[in-house]
């Protein structure tokens, strides 16, 4: 590649990162269990993008081609802290079909009305319920916005999965919500940091 | 579709992943089923919660910034490789210009060169639209006014895209980002009390011309005192277009 070809690819590159920058740093910040992580995540992330971007296709989601590389990298740092994202976790077919078969209105009555005003520690103490995959799944869909098949690209793991665990975080988070609101009305602090991570 | 096959479906429903055939019947029951349309309502009250809450957070500047220096000067590095044969070339260059011609580029015209070549090249990008947010307005230091950003010609030839702060020789500038038709241009505007540092223009635009015009690199460059500041445009357009368009400059909110 000539000088001008650089030049060109870099102003490309940079033209498709700047409006996805917040959510990938929202997303940085809130994947890696030490938040001391967020910036090394990010910067390496982004520039093992450039250096392979000769490899992007214009046909492909640039933002799901970015999360892909950004997940990559922190779980890479996460395992240095000895933090392991349970993706081994099968999702058999059926669960699948039992996805689709959950029957959300046994739960709507009281609770999902209320969910929509929850506070920011009520869904901050919720977000850290989550295992590592679960949480993986719930901020590309959150934060990304990627299709399930695209999440299902991002992290080699069955559609199934994808569905499975964004099911299992969803009702865990309002089980945690519902959980904190009863330990306040009954007087006791919820405990803010219950697996040592120290990210938002 | 029942209610409870609907419901089934809330979820990818939601999630847009639901194909058209199965969507159009949730939707149908949805306007004929209070309690389903509650159930879906609620859930979506509950995304969109969690979206904002989840988004909530900005991209820290200079973390940004550091990591699009190290992308945007693979350029520049390769350059600095073939800097004596450039010398050579810049030097036989300048010599043989300054012996054709006396005219030169201003100093603010040089200086404002890069910012424009950056927008031109999609290397920057405006940071908003309408009024400064607060936390860019922090970054002033008393040597610049929202005001700045106020400025914008009223020939409708020009349609800005937003704008962003940006420094010209460590002077804070309104960097105004647009187009008149397809070709870029941009406008900049600072205060007047900032002209000391570019003598220069400051010597012509006060001995008289009420434009000061010049090259700003590949790029025509003119710029004039509107009210208490110091507007200049930038762009590739024939001189007169440009100093047509400087002249309707007015503040857009006074």
């Amino acid at each position: 590649m000539n000088n001008q070809e650089q030049h060109l690819a870099a102003a490309r590159f940079l033209a498709l990162l700047r409006p996805i920058q917040r959510d990938l740093e929202n997303y940085s910040r809130r994947m890696v269990f030490d938040r001391r992580d967020f910036e090394d995540a990010l910067q390496n992330a982004v520039l093992r993008a450039f250096r392979a971007f000769d490899r992007y296709h214009d046909d492909a989601s640039f933002r799901a081609w970015m999360f892909k590389i950004l997940t990559n990298e922190i779980f890479a740092i996460n395992r240095k802290r000895g933090r392991v994202a349970q993706f081994e976790i099968a999702v058999e077919p059926e669960e699948v079909e039992e996805f689709a078969t959950l029957d959300f209105a046994g739960e709507m009555p009281l609770s999902w009305e209320t969910l929509a005003d929850a506070l920011d520690e009520e869904l901050l103490t919720a977000l850290q319920s989550l295992n590592g995959a679960e949480r993986a799944v719930l901020l590309m869909r959150g934060i990304g916005d990627l299709r399930y098949r695209e999440i299902s690209e991002c992290l080699g793991i069955p559609l199934g999965s994808v569905m499975g665990n964004l099911s299992r975080a969803r009702q865990k988070m309002r089980a945690a919500i519902l959980r904190v609101r009863r330990l306040r009305r009954a007087g006791v602090q919820p405990l803010w940091n219950e697996g040592g991570r120290s990210s938002l | 579709m029942k209610c409870a096959e609907v419901r089934k479906f809330v979820r990818l429903y939601l999630d847009s992943e639901l194909d058209a055939k199965n969507s159009f019947e949730v939707e149908q029951h949805l306007e004929s089923c209070v309690e389903c349309a509650g159930l879906f309502e609620a859930e979506k009250k509950f995304d969109v919660r969690l979206g904002r809450f989840l988004r909530d957070g900005h991209a820290t500047r200079a973390l940004w910034e550091n990591i699009e220096a190290q992308i945007a000067p693979v350029r520049r590095a390769k350059l600095r490789a073939l800097w004596p044969i450039a010398l050579a070339v810049s030097l036989l260059i300048a010599a043989g210009a300054a012996f054709l011609t006396k005219s030169r580029s201003l100093d603010l015209a040089n200086a404002v060169e890069e910012c424009h070549s950056a927008y031109v090249h999609q290397l920057t990008a405006p940071e908003f639209n309408g009024p400064v947010p607060d936390k860019i307005a922090q970054q002033f230091g008393g040597q610049l006014d929202t005001a700045a950003f106020a400025y914008l010609p009223s020939q409708t030839t020009f349609s800005s895209s937003g704008a962003r702060l940006c420094h010209v020789e460590g002077v804070p500038v309104a960097l105004i980002l647009g187009h008149c038709g397809k070709t870029p241009v941009s406008m900049i505007v600072f205060k007047k009390s900032e002209i000391d540092r570019f003598p220069e223009t400051k010597r012509k635009l006060e001995s008289g011309d009420p434009i000061a015009c010049s090259h700003s690199g590949r790029y025509q460059f003119a710029a004039r005192f509107v009210d208490d500041h110091v507007v200049c445009v930038v762009g590739d357009r024939p001189r007169p277009a440009l100093e047509d368009l400087l002249r309707t400059v007015r503040r857009a909110d006074g």
